[in-house]
């Protein structure tokens, strides 16, 4: 359970059945026209990337937008976004309405794109995809700032060589409208009582987690105040001095996809490596933020759970991950090249442990909540 | 160095807690389980421990106070066991040897259960039982002669049994909820025929149709009322009167019928995800439902609209109750008239709520002030001074401070809610808007935005068991609790000293 599958060298078997259990599951008066349900082969510990992807093919949106991509953008120097972009293409043209597909390309690139991940090891699901939103984003900033580059050149008809005056284009990429987020961290000097404020950005929530808690819980304690003393004392403008000072993190901008990270893969010093922490963390297929700023733009806006990547095992460079995506109001289990469809009351499975005895779990790990508001 | 709360396994599990009517204490020797227990068991393949208690009618010529043989029976289930057990409240320690009645099922989880006050004799009592696979058992646990079943080869709804209780005064009339979506009302003494029910339409109305049965003679269920889009309902309650049915659904509604004319009367929307808990205040006018927004929300039956929310709990809420018998307290505490709410959770805290008339009567001016924030303490110890800003806000809402939650850093959120959405859609009132979506509803009577209802502090909020929490329920003399590994818990009520009466 707790190991990864090796190559997956059965992935043919299902799709030579006739009709697959998947389907009969579904059944064929409902089952979505124009969806498909594809597993993706395991090269080896490449799950991390597998569950990833499936999670990221059921964000609605984000799919569209890669597909848009591929249509836009026919032969063009293979990058881990064109790669990603034949791969969802691939999918979504298949013949068959279930089966599975081997993302060979897209894993060879992203070995070759990073270093850390060319290897056969587990790797961590959400240090992969902070790596792929990420680079994915690069790219099309790249490709952006080439094309303006090239529209420039003709226009002036000289060459724009100096490095400084390279255009920096600011307007935000269809990876930013996904899921770019805005945190406001506010501190309030205990000296002046000024309270200053500074924005940041991101792609997605990193929230420790407790016993016995839901997500609600975790994101409102990701959001509580810390003050600062001692080492840590906060540079105050107004005073001009180091002073203790409280500050604390709020939602300013929603994203349209809120992807939570719950940080299960804690370090011990004592052991000298990471520990999992399977608490038991509930999570609604509803949710709504507590912790938004006072001047954020749509503090009500309402999400809907998509997509949760889960790890199963007990550390994070052993184990399994699998993902559970929601598709036309029903839920599917994608691990590796096999697809389940499962009741939506299984999801409590994959709450965690309320006892700390067992190490081993299978437990939500990053979860996509997509606005219900979203037009996409 | 981040300031994050790990604080599951730290916190000690509580045997008492301090109000200010005085201590509830847990009565260890009180504890009601199987009855060969073997210490703390894991979560794992842990139920939904509900609680059943009834007190019988005494036995002629046998002193009530005669606590040898107390008069209460409780029941509980937890995983495929169900037990029944003379229950001797916070007199006696619990005798775990001689239950009344245990029943072990196999292939079936027993869910929900109730005692049948109607028809019960110092020596008999119809208790109704509902299964995770659907069906339904009725059974007399003391005489033992009686055992009926119902929806037995589940051609009536072959989803989990979510709820089950006696319809209010009768002795014949029970209503099963399901995961269905769906709740059907049964005689116990009709027959469930031999065939699949035919339905009928019988009367619908926003988000409900009911259907009756059609056969030749009358059979079960005698009618099926669908709430909601087929989304599961978690649990309903009738009004103390008998006349209203509260039903709160996954789909995150409350919906309020009036039971005899299957009227809906009103609803109110969580703020989001589903509702799993409802129950009604002692005198029919308020309603509390608790759920995976891990907040408590009362709705005001004569307003129709929501009233407060009340925010403690670190996960959902899977019971709520009011206490009956704390009339009491307000006395003590000089308020004019005050409620006085419970709740538990997966968090495994308890938590006590009071619901005074100063947050029922502030509501009534809409648009609400923005909820005014109690100054942060600073960790030496001061208070950060408050900017004369807040201090206004605070003369707004008057009394409403004292129990209301909020932040400390200043208060910009009324200017910003001030530009009429909160009057505008607020103002739609009790006709809460058509359709079942969440979205329209946000900002109206039934789902105000966070900012636009008072929220409540819990007055305590205690860590009291090692697993989550499935029961509470309130009784003159104690309350009771369980959790999820099977284990029922009596916290004695503060000793008063109690004047004598003439």
């Amino acid at each position: 359970m707790s190991i990864c599958q090796d190559f997956g060298l059965n992935f043919q078997h299902r799709m030579g059945a006739n009709i697959s259990q998947l389907e009969r599951d579904i059944g064929s008066e409902q089952f979505p026209p124009n969806e498909h349900y594809f597993g993706l082969v395991n090269f080896g510990n490449t799950c991390y990337s597998n569950s990833v992807l499936q999670a990221l093919y059921f964000c609605r949106p984000f799919r569209e937008k890669v597909l848009e991509y591929k249509a836009k953008n026919k032969r063009t120097k293979e990058t881990l976004l064109t790669c990603l972009a034949d791969l969802f293409y691939s999918i979504a043209t298949q013949k068959k309405k279930v089966g599975s597909i081997a993302p060979k390309k897209f894993i060879a690139r992203l070995r070759k794109e990073k270093e850390e991940f060319d290897n056969y090891m587990q790797q961590d699901a959400h240090e992969f995809l902070n790596f792929l939103i990420n680079h994915i984003n690069e790219i099309i900033l790249a490709e952006r700032n080439q094309s303006t580059l090239k529209v420039q050149k003709n226009n002036s008809g000289e060459n724009v060589t100096c490095n400084g005056s390279v255009p920096h284009n600011t307007e935000p990429t269809w990876v930013h409208e996904i899921f770019q987020g805005t945190l406001t961290s506010e501190t309030r000097c205990l000296n002046c009582e000024t309270v200053s404020s500074k924005d940041e950005h991101f792609f997605d929530l990193q929230v420790d987690v407790g016993q016995n808690t839901s997500i609600t819980h975790c994101l409102k304690c990701f959001s509580d105040t810390e003050t600062l003393c001692n080492d840590n004392k906060f540079k105050c403008d107004n005073c001009s001095s180091y002073q203790e000072a409280q500050k604390r993190m709020r939602v300013k901008k929603l994203p349209l996809i809120l992807a939570l990270h719950l940080k299960r893969f804690k370090y011990m010093e004592q052991f000298n490596r990471h520990i999992k922490v399977s608490h038991r963390v509930v999570f609604p297929l509803e949710l709504r933020l507590f912790n938004t700023s006072d001047d954020a733009v749509n503090p009500d806006r309402l999400y809907d759970l998509v997509a949760v990547v889960v790890h199963c095992g007990s550390g994070p460079n052993r184990g399994h991950y699998i993902s559970i995506v929601k598709s036309h109001g029903f839920w599917l289990l994608f691990d590796d090249d096999m697809v389940d469809k499962i009741d939506a009351s299984a999801i409590e499975d994959f709450y965690g442990l309320t006892s700390d005895i067992q190490k081993s779990s299978e437990t939500g790990y990053i979860l996509f909540y997509q606005s219900r508001d979203a037009s996409c | 160095m981040a300031v994050q709360s790990d604080s599951g396994g730290k916190d000690e599990v509580k045997t008492q807690f301090v109000t200010r009517e005085g201590t509830y204490r847990l009565m260890t020797l009180s504890e009601y389980s199987r009855p060969n227990r073997v210490g703390y068991t894991s979560g794992s393949g842990s139920s939904h421990v509900r609680v059943s208690l009834v007190s019988l009618p005494p036995s002629p010529g046998v002193g009530n106070s005669d606590s040898q043989n107390s008069d209460d029976r409780i029941c509980f289930n937890h995983g495929k066991e169900l037990y029944v057990y003379v229950y001797r409240g916070v007199k006696k320690a619990a005798d775990l040897t001689k239950p009344v009645d245990k029943k072990m099922y196999k292939g079936t989880n027993p869910t929900c259960h109730d005692f049948n006050t109607v028809t019960m004799t110092a020596d008999s009592v119809s208790l109704v039982i509902g299964f995770s696979t659907g069906q339904i058992q009725l059974i007399d646990p003391i005489k033992k002669e009686l055992s009926k079943l119902y929806n037995e080869e589940r051609l009536i709804d072959k989803s989990r049994v979510t709820c089950i209780k006696w319809v209010p005064g009768s002795s014949n009339l029970f209503i099963a909820a399901h995961a269905s979506g769906q709740l059907y009302v049964y005689n116990e003494e009709l027959g469930c025929g031999s065939g699949a029910p035919q339905y009928q339409p019988f009367k619908q109305g926003e988000g409900y149709v009911i259907s009756t049965c059609r056969a030749k003679s009358t059979r079960n269920p005698l009618y099926r009322w669908l709430v909601g889009d087929g989304s599961c309902v978690n649990e309903f309650a009738f009004s103390p009167c008998g006349a209203n049915l509260a039903v709160v659904s996954q789909d995150g509604f409350l919906r309020v019928f009036h039971y005899d004319t299957m009227e809906l009367v009103g609803r109110a929307r969580s703020y989001f995800g589903g509702f799993l808990c409802v129950c009604w205040s002692p005198d029919g006018k308020y309603v509390v439902v608790g759920g995976e927004d891990d907040l408590v929300t009362v709705w005001a039956l004569a307003e129709r609209r929501v009233v407060a929310r009340g925010q403690g709990h670190r996960s959902w809420v899977s019971v709520v109750a009011f206490d009956p018998y704390a009339v009491g307290f307000e006395a003590e505490a000089g308020d004019s008239h005050c409620y006085r709410l419970g709740s538990v959770s997966q968090d495994t805290q308890l938590c006590l709520w009071d619901l005074t008339e100063d947050v029922l009567r502030a509501r009534g001016r809409a648009p609400l002030p923005a909820a005014p924030a109690p100054p942060l303490a600073a960790p030496n110890g001061t208070v950060p001074r408050a900017e004369p800003q807040r201090r206004k806000h605070k003369e707004d809402a008057g009394s409403l401070t004292q129990r209301l939650a909020g932040f400390s850093f200043g208060d910009r959120r009324d200017a910003r809610r001030s530009d009429g959405r909160a009057g505008g859609a607020g103002a739609a009132g009790g006709a809460a808007g058509g359709g079942g979506d969440a979205l329209r509803l946000m900002g109206t009577a039934a789902c105000p935005r966070f900012d636009e209802c008072p929220v409540l502090e819990p007055l305590v909020c205690k860590k009291i068991a090692h697993e989550r929490l499935t029961a509470l329920l309130f009784r003159a003399e104690y309350l009771v609790t369980a959790c999820a590994d099977g284990c029922v818990n009596t916290w004695a009520r503060p000793r008063r000293d109690r004047p004598e009466r003439d």
